[in-house]
């Protein structure tokens, strides 16, 4: 297998399409626009995910039960989610801004960063940039780029749904694009990164609930109130992940974007004579795919980092399913567990035609790991020590010294019970 | 291994110790021992620095249980963890 280079960029431009989801059913039916419209969740069918300004409007809030949501909106049209959908539009979305700059890196669905380092050799000024990368994208909403058709079909974008933000580093660009009104673009000029996070909220951080609820205990309201505390202060109350806030709020880590390794996907796909919903049939048919996809050549020497599993249902509706693996596994059972657990908590809505699995995403394996890959209990180790190697680094950062220890033996066989063990420092 | 980072562990602690008529504890730290269980010696390192002990178990008033020891060239007591 080959695996092409990583691109990588400091200049990055941030696009984002708020509701993704959402917008391409409304693109897919243009008569949900006007009306109050609800995703239900692809991993809870029980609960809202999505929701349109209508919706909201009535008082529908994502995260609510189905039954709360009609009975706040009795005219709500609820729509079951259709992930391959949204995948298969994202990926042409992506393809379109590949056509405005060779580094791409999909963040989630709706939101992509595209590296814009060199890219004014080619546009100019980074209006110019931003002018190109919103012409891929109106370009992708028609399905033509002025001179031919692209290699991407139409994508039926709203022009006013995506916003555009141009910074040094990911996190700038993304914050920026928050800022951006629909169909427009917030661009911050080098060195002024500082000054433009000063001014914003403190919700622009990536923050845990109780992180948020600290900060604002202590007063803080605007990354330029963060960034004014001691950065020594600020690790000491909250540890790696506070230096990590700290500069990301006074603009001091710009982190870079990284396009897309290419992955060639291993396939393995099922298709039945008669369509099953049985959950047992189901999983030992992904046991199955993840075995066969496994015995792929392409694979030896590399350890299957995203798994997922698609079904064509009956009646063309779709289930899509994917995982990360924390580590690296070319172990069918760790590769198959995270699949099953979310088979189990969010079944396909109908009985399935076809199942097919695709790994999409690998890490090399080195002569260690390939030796011990297909041992779960060993990874699992390798597992702990890396979580404990973490841990004990962020109670040094917090504390300046380790105060950690092994218990050794010393003379274990002393008739002096001092004399028979000892601590250490503890360094994983 | 480097020695000089290794920190020893259940050391044992000076502790005030009042003697009664059979020179057993009847008083360690103020605290009143309502009985001595097993008594036992150890003696090492004759051949350098001689270490004797008389090691005892005290129970406490109150049920604690602790163990204390005699340094019998010193005279003093310690408590320590068997």
């Amino acid at each position: 297998m080959t695996r092409t280079p990583h691109l990588t960029s400091d200049g990055a431009a941030c696009c984002w399409i708020p509701l993704f989801p959402l917008r391409c059913e409304t693109a897919r039916q243009p008569e949900l626009a006007s009306l109050p419209v609800a995703l239900v969740g692809p991993d809870d069918t029980r609960r809202v995910w999505q929701v349109s300004p209508l919706a909201r409007h009535a008082g529908v809030k994502p995260g609510m039960t189905v039954s709360q949501a009609i009975g706040l909106c009795p005219a709500l049209k609820l729509c079951e989610p259709d992930p391959v959908h949204y995948d298969a539009q994202f990926s042409r979305l992506l393809a379109a801004l590949g056509q405005v700059s060779p580094v791409i890196e999909p963040a989630e669905l709706g939101l992509a960063y595209i590296g814009t380092d060199g890219l004014e050799g080619l546009y100019g000024a980074p209006e110019k940039i931003v002018e190109a990368i919103k012409r891929g994208m109106r370009n992708a909403e028609r399905g033509t780029d002025g001179e031919g058709p692209l290699a991407c079909s139409a994508f039926p974008l709203p022009r006013s749904a995506f916003r555009v933000g141009w910074g040094r580093g990911k996190f700038v660009s993304w914050v920026a694009a928050t800022r951006a009104r629909p169909g427009e673009a917030v661009i911050v000029p080098v060195g002024g990164e500082a000054r433009f996070l000063a001014a914003q909220p403190l919700a622009a951080l990536p923050l845990d609930s109780d992180t948020h609820r600290r900060l604002r205990q202590l007063g803080v309201r605007t990354l330029g109130a963060l960034a004014a505390l001691p950065e020594e202060a600020v690790v000491s109350q909250f540890g790696r992940a506070g230096r990590r806030l700290w500069r990301l709020a006074a603009g001091r880590i710009a982190e870079r974007v990284v396009g897309r390794v290419a992955p060639e996907p291993i396939v393995a796909a099922l298709t039945f004579f008669t369509a099953v919903g049985e959950r047992e049939l189901l999983v030992h048919a992904l046991d199955q795919l993840i075995e066969r996809a496994l015995r792929d050549p392409r694979r030896s020497g590399w350890r299957v980092q995203v798994v997922r599993a698609r079904a064509e249902l009956e009646h063309g509706a779709s289930w899509l399913v994917e995982a990360t693996l924390k580590d690296p596994s070319a172990d069918r059972g760790r590769i198959a567990a995270p699949l099953k657990t979310q088979l189990e908590r969010s079944p396909p809505a109908g009985a399935v035609e076809r199942l097919v699995v695709e790994f999409t995403a690998f890490a090399p394996g080195t002569a260690e790991l390939q030796l011990f890959a297909r041992d779960a209990h060993a990874a699992a180790r390798a597992g702990r020590r890396r979580a404990l190697r973490t841990a004990a680094q962020e109670i040094k950062l917090r504390l300046k010294r380790s105060l950690l220890y092994h218990v050794i033996e010393v003379q274990p066989w002393s008739r002096l019970p001092e004399r028979r063990y000892a601590l250490i420092d503890y360094e994983p | 291994m480097k020695t000089d980072r290794l920190r020893a562990i259940n050391t044992p602690r000076r502790v005030e110790v009042e003697l009664g008529a059979a020179g057993l504890p009847v008083m360690v730290e103020r605290r009143p021992v309502e009985s001595v269980g097993e008594i036992w010696r150890i003696d090492d390192e004759w051949w350098r620095a001689p270490i004797q002990r008389r090691y005892l178990d005290a129970n406490m008033e109150g049920g604690k249980h602790v163990v204390l020891f005699e340094d019998l060239m010193t005279r003093e007591w310690w408590v320590q963890k068997p």
